[in-house]
């Protein structure tokens, strides 16, 4: 390894860290063995105190103000209590930051966090979550990543970092395996995420992995993402622009400080099982493999679901244009698994010639029926080339895409006029699409009003019926007109509109583990709060829910974490039985909500589209959201009056305050 | 009569040669059910499978009409 930090000259006003005694033996015994005597986990774990197995135990707090770090100890019990990742997380914002405060104000704290099964033999265990307070929402964010730098930044020995204050100047963090340290980032500031995070791999270390924003987060673009490894996004609710906020503009982590095992064979052995079983489903044939996500427009399109010239349709005529099939033919180079993962649904593409030239990552389906459907585009390659942008200035693609297509509606509805976007803007202009993708990542001209998101958009030019948001966050793809399941949760999610807070649509549409019906409201409050604990649990761990729905609970209906549970005993020594990880999932849920509440984020509701104009076409045509037939059934399952505030006999026992 | 079959993703590959794009039409005899039709395309006929009719899930012993379109794609957690 070249070398150490510190030693390289390069950096300038560097506040070095206060590298403490803290720091574990087991870097030490790491060091000796780099030195040509290799040190087996083995070794390396005899030097570390008994009771950190899965969790390291350890924070890096970076105070960004006076350009200081510490380093600080978590209580076991907290760990225990919260599992990790995305629950010890809202577990330090909850204590720390006033939720009413400014968003983009340095009194917010910007949280990375890692779960237990991260950087651990567990299939897909190489998730991280990014936690603050969301400004686009006003309310809570918390937007999850795989990619590399998950388990590289839980191999530096910290379970997580909290930034906070601001930093005077344009900084990045560097934190080695035995090192930490704040450097200037003036010379990157403007820079996007590829050029970033090649300059920052070739100032600290070739191996290490890289988080940053681009021009979107640094701009305080409300849909701003902090992209890792050049092409994963910490994508949704602004954490980017958060980021921006502090004058951080990018995190780069090394190290080898891998997780121990309280037992190690067993939980080594059945990592190998679920790998094997995962391994011969993927032979017997994937369609993430093959496809990525990029299938599902077929599929919601056949259940009249695909979000269409925003929202006011629930098919799309282009639909053949621009799914999976098409894109595996014309634009796949291969598929592009996070690390160590089985599944593979990342995709490496290019647009070979033309005006859409490129290359890079994506799309998934949440991209294409952004970019795709709802803007009226039926060009793949431009769809293609929209990803490439959002991915290279750090914006997330689903309220980018959405967003644009609410700016369409409102241009042809006459409620636009061309003078203010300085162009015509209508559907299935796919080259003034790709123009404004560029224009809100810069706030240029009408990109400043399309970078504050289409709730704040519509809501200026007089017609706040045009935006489809929950908690003024974009819908992802599916219409809950036609999926119940989805708009209960929609309403409900402690981020806004999101899928990635309780997918329903696994049971609803595509029938993982079972089938359920598309519009019913029957037993959705039941469904919609299990998968909401499962998602929770799932992002406190650290393992990707593609893998986890499937592997990780009963087969039979998706009810009990049991593998998951034995992971979590097998990694941390905790003794977790299903039921009581379930409940911790329900303690970091309850503990979110308390935070979305005291913000002021209180009405569980979705738009006026969605409730009271009818899909017009399509299998759901004539259906709206019938939403308060089952938020009662959910409130009463969640344990919370009819507010949906949580009741104290429901705090009590979950051990809140 | 005829019915239309659609093949999501990777069950295209059990539509019959040379079918373009994912949608091939069959002759059935009337009173077919959903079964019948798709039992020759070999595709798993279990909850491995996702089965629906114009847009809406149905069960395997559902009875087809003469312009119907069955549609299949595995079971699997996506987008």
């Amino acid at each position: 390894m070249s070398g150490r930090i510190g030693r390289t000259g390069k950096s300038s006003k560097a506040a070095k860290s206060s590298k403490t005694a803290k720091r574990s033996k087991a870097a030490k015994a790491r060091k000796s063995g780099k030195n040509g005597s290799p040190v087996t986990t083995a070794e390396a774990r005899d030097t570390r105190s008994s009771e950190k197995y899965g969790w390291h135990g350890r924070l890096l707090r970076v105070d960004l103000t006076h350009e200081k770090t510490s380093i600080e100890e978590i209580d076991p019990q907290v760990s225990k209590a919260f599992i990790g990742g995305r629950g010890v997380a809202i577990r330090y914002l909850y204590d720390e930051v006033d939720p009413r405060v400014d968003p983009l104000s340095p009194a917010n704290k910007l949280i990375f966090a890692t779960g237990p099964l991260t950087a651990t033999t567990a299939p897909t265990g190489n998730r991280y979550m990014v936690v603050t307070k969301s400004p686009l929402t006003g309310a809570l964010a918390h937007s999850n990543a795989g990619g590399h730098f998950p388990t590289w930044m839980k191999r530096t020995g910290f379970d997580l970092f909290i930034f906070e204050g601001k930093a005077a100047q344009p900084v990045y963090l560097w934190v080695d395996e035995d090192a930490v340290e704040i450097r200037s980032a003036k010379h990157l500031w403007g820079k996007d995420v590829p050029t970033t995070t090649d300059a920052l791999l070739a100032e600290t270390d070739p191996n290490a992995k890289v988080a940053c924003i681009g021009p979107a987060g640094e701009n305080l673009v409300l849909m701003a993402a902090i992209m890792n490894d050049k092409d994963r996004a910490a994508g949704r609710s602004g954490v980017g622009a958060v980021m921006g906020s502090k004058n951080l503009k990018g995190v780069v982590v090394n190290g080898r400080e891998n997780p121990a095992f309280a037992e190690d064979e067993a939980m080594r052995e059945l990592s190998v099982t679920i790998a094997k079983e995962v391994g011969a489903d993927m032979l017997a044939g994937s369609l993430l493999r093959k496809y990525g996500t990029a299938y599902v427009p077929q599929v919601t399109n056949e259940f009249g679901i695909l979000p269409t010239h925003n929202w006011q349709a629930g098919t799309f005529e282009g639909v053949d244009s621009i799914d999976g099939p098409t894109l595996t033919a014309q634009y796949l180079i291969r598929p592009k698994p996070c690390y160590r993962c089985p599944i593979a649904c990342g995709r490496l593409t290019e647009v070979p010639e033309g005006k859409y030239a490129g290359k890079g990552e994506g799309p998934e389906y949440e991209t294409i029926s952004a970019f795709g459907s709802a803007c009226g585009v039926d060009d793949l390659a431009a769809v293609t080339r929209a990803n490439y942008w959002c991915n290279e200035l750090g914006m997330d693609t689903i309220s980018a895409g959405m967003t644009i297509a609410a700016a369409m509606e409102m241009y042809e509805k006459g409620f636009l006029p061309k003078e203010h976007i300085g162009q015509p803007l209508r559907f299935g202009d796919a080259d003034a699409m790709i123009e404004m993708v560029q224009k809100m990542a810069y706030r240029e001209g009408f990109g400043d009003e399309l970078a504050q998101g289409s709730y704040r958009l519509a809501e200026k030019y007089g017609h706040p019926e045009i935006a489809v948001t929950a908690r003024k966050q974009e819908f992802p793809g599916y219409d809950p007109r036609g999926a119940q399941g989805m708009g209960l949760l929609y309403a409900t999610s402690n981020k806004g509109a999101s899928h990635m807070e309780g997918d329903v649509v696994y049971e609803e549409l595509f029938g993982v583990p079972v089938k359920e019906e598309l519009l019913t409201v029957e037993g959705k409050g039941e469904l919609v709060a299990r998968f909401q604990d499962a998602f929770a649990l799932i992002d406190a761990s650290g393992l990707c829910v593609f893998l986890a729905l499937r592997y990780m609970f009963s087969k039979e209906r998706m009810i009990l974490p049991t593998r998951l549970s034995q992971l979590m005993k097998l990694t941390t020594g905790v003794d977790y039985s299903p039921s009581e990880i379930l409940k911790a999932a329900e303690r970091v849920y309850n503990l979110e909500r308390l935070f979305l509440l005291a913000a002021g984020s209180t009405e569980d509701t979705l738009p006026p589209r969605m409730l009271e104009e009818p899909l017009p076409d399509g299998p759901a045509r004539g259906q709206v959201s019938r939403l308060g037939e089952m938020l009662p059934e959910f409130y009463k399952i969640r344990g919370w009056n009819e507010h949906g505030v949580p009741t104290p006999e429901k705090l009590a026992e979950l051990g809140l305050p | 009569m005829k019915v239309y079959v659609k093949l999501i993703a990777t069950y295209r590959e059990h539509l019959p040669p040379g079918t373009q794009g994912n949608t091939t039409s069959v002759e059935v005899r009337p009173g077919s059910s959903v079964e019948e039709v798709l039992t020759p395309f070999g595709i798993p006929l279990d909850a491995s499978s996702v089965i629906a009719v114009n847009g809406r899930t149905v069960p395997l012993d559902t009875t087809v009409s003469e312009g119907d379109k069955v549609v299949a794609f595995s079971a699997v957690a996506g987008g």
